[in-house]
């Protein structure tokens, strides 16, 4: 769930993802093979019904946790193709989509609009005073709400106060005064 | 896209309805059942009438069946619900409560309300409970800045009820109080506008 609250992209959790993926295809072995199974009585039916219905609700999680991640990385595109630290964060397939993303919203861009522009407004990365740049990356400053698992130490607040941050505690502040710890698992975004 | 427009700013309650369903509660089944392993890790054996831990999303769908009965967990009956309302109402601070308690009432209400005594009491306790606090998370509003908010003691239901529109304003109030050094002069008095 964090995924989904963060502006940012979040270090990919593969080997949890893999574990789980792992999970369900044994489980769903089993169901497959008990199914065929024609002296299976009816409560080994019922079993078989709840660790479907389970297998349902991971898988949902999952894939709601899939397309979070690929909403961001689509939204962010270039600029995840010029940002190194961000890459880290990727799985190889991540960054190949996401490249491949960029390079065709490039060229199509380019192919409808672009081309019949005089040269020099051509570029898509400019930068100019008091516009925005026109390659969005994520908003670091965007507010969230995050809770803490375990005591952490005190935030620093944008405005220079500083507050304790305890076990159970909540607080609505922009995402980078808590980004360490989320990233670290000692704080959550609820 | 990938993602639906709906989903993007916040978290949908039947979503939270489900990270609710993981959690533990006690059930007295009506059948047994041998030991079964499941991805979040092996529940049972049921031998009825032994107590057994299980979670809730199993334990609703054995009571669809007819195969349990669920105990409430030990904060969902008149009194406490009664004590915390009357603390509610009393002070001004949130007072504790479960952090998943709006999900786990609902759907237990829903389901198995005739394994609790008095459930239409429970049910008018919780509103009452609901519109005192939401009552005063409008306040709170008041004092939102570019900072910190704290807001310790909501539940995930109630914070996904005010995300929108306190995650927005916090935006609107960060703009407005950056740097103006930075480049971004232009969309600060555009946000000045709309606010």
């Amino acid at each position: 769930m964090n995924e989904r609250h963060a502006p940012d992209l979040l270090p990919a959790q593969q080997v949890l993802l893999a574990g789980l993926l792992d999970h369900i295809h044994r489980q769903t072995d089993t169901v497959q093979t008990l199914r065929a199974d024609p002296s299976s009585s009816e409560e080994d039916h019922f079993r078989i019904m709840l660790v479907q219905t389970e297998i349902e609700r991971v898988k949902f999680i999952v894939r709601s946790y899939v397309r979070t991640r690929l909403f961001k990385i689509e939204k962010y595109a270039r600029f995840i193709t010029m940002n190194e630290e961000l890459q880290m964060r990727m799985t190889a397939t991540e960054q190949e989509h996401a490249r491949r993303h960029a390079d065709l919203t490039d060229e199509h861009f380019f192919s409808s609009v672009l081309q019949s522009l005089p040269p020099p407004q051509r570029a898509l990365d400019e930068e100019f005073d008091l516009v925005p740049a026109m390659i969005a990356g994520p908003d670091l400053n965007r507010a969230v709400i995050a809770r803490a698992r375990s005591d952490c130490p005190a935030l620093e607040y944008p405005n220079g106060k500083t507050g304790t941050f305890s076990k159970g505690n909540v607080v609505l502040t922009p995402y980078n005064v808590v980004e360490r710890l989320v990233e670290e698992g000692f704080a959550e975004l609820v | 896209m990938s993602l639906p427009q709906s989903l993007r700013t916040t978290v949908t309650p039947p979503e939270l309805e489900l990270i609710a369903s993981e959690q533990l509660v006690e059930i007295i089944p009506l059948v047994s059942m041998e030991r079964t392993a499941f991805i979040s890790g092996a529940y049972g054996p049921l031998r009825p009438p032994n107590k057994c831990k299980i979670p809730l999303w199993m334990a609703l769908n054995l009571k669809l069946k007819k195969k349990c009965h669920i105990v409430p967990p030990d904060w969902l009956n008149v009194d406490d619900l009664q004590a915390i309302l009357n603390k509610e109402t009393a002070s001004n601070a949130y007072s504790e409560v479960p952090f998943r308690y709006v999900e786990i009432a609902k759907v237990l209400l829903d389901v198995a309300s005739e394994d609790m005594p008095q459930p239409d009491k429970i049910r008018y306790l919780l509103k009452d409970l609901r519109e005192a606090r939401q009552a005063k998370c409008r306040d709170a509003l008041a004092l939102i800045n570019h900072s910190d908010v704290k807001m310790t003691n909501l539940s995930s239901m109630e914070l996904n009820e005010v995300r929108p529109v306190f995650v927005q304003s916090m935006n609107i109030w960060t703009k407005l109080v950056r740097d103006p050094t930075e480049n971004y002069i232009g969309e600060v008095e555009e946000d000045e506008r709309v606010s």
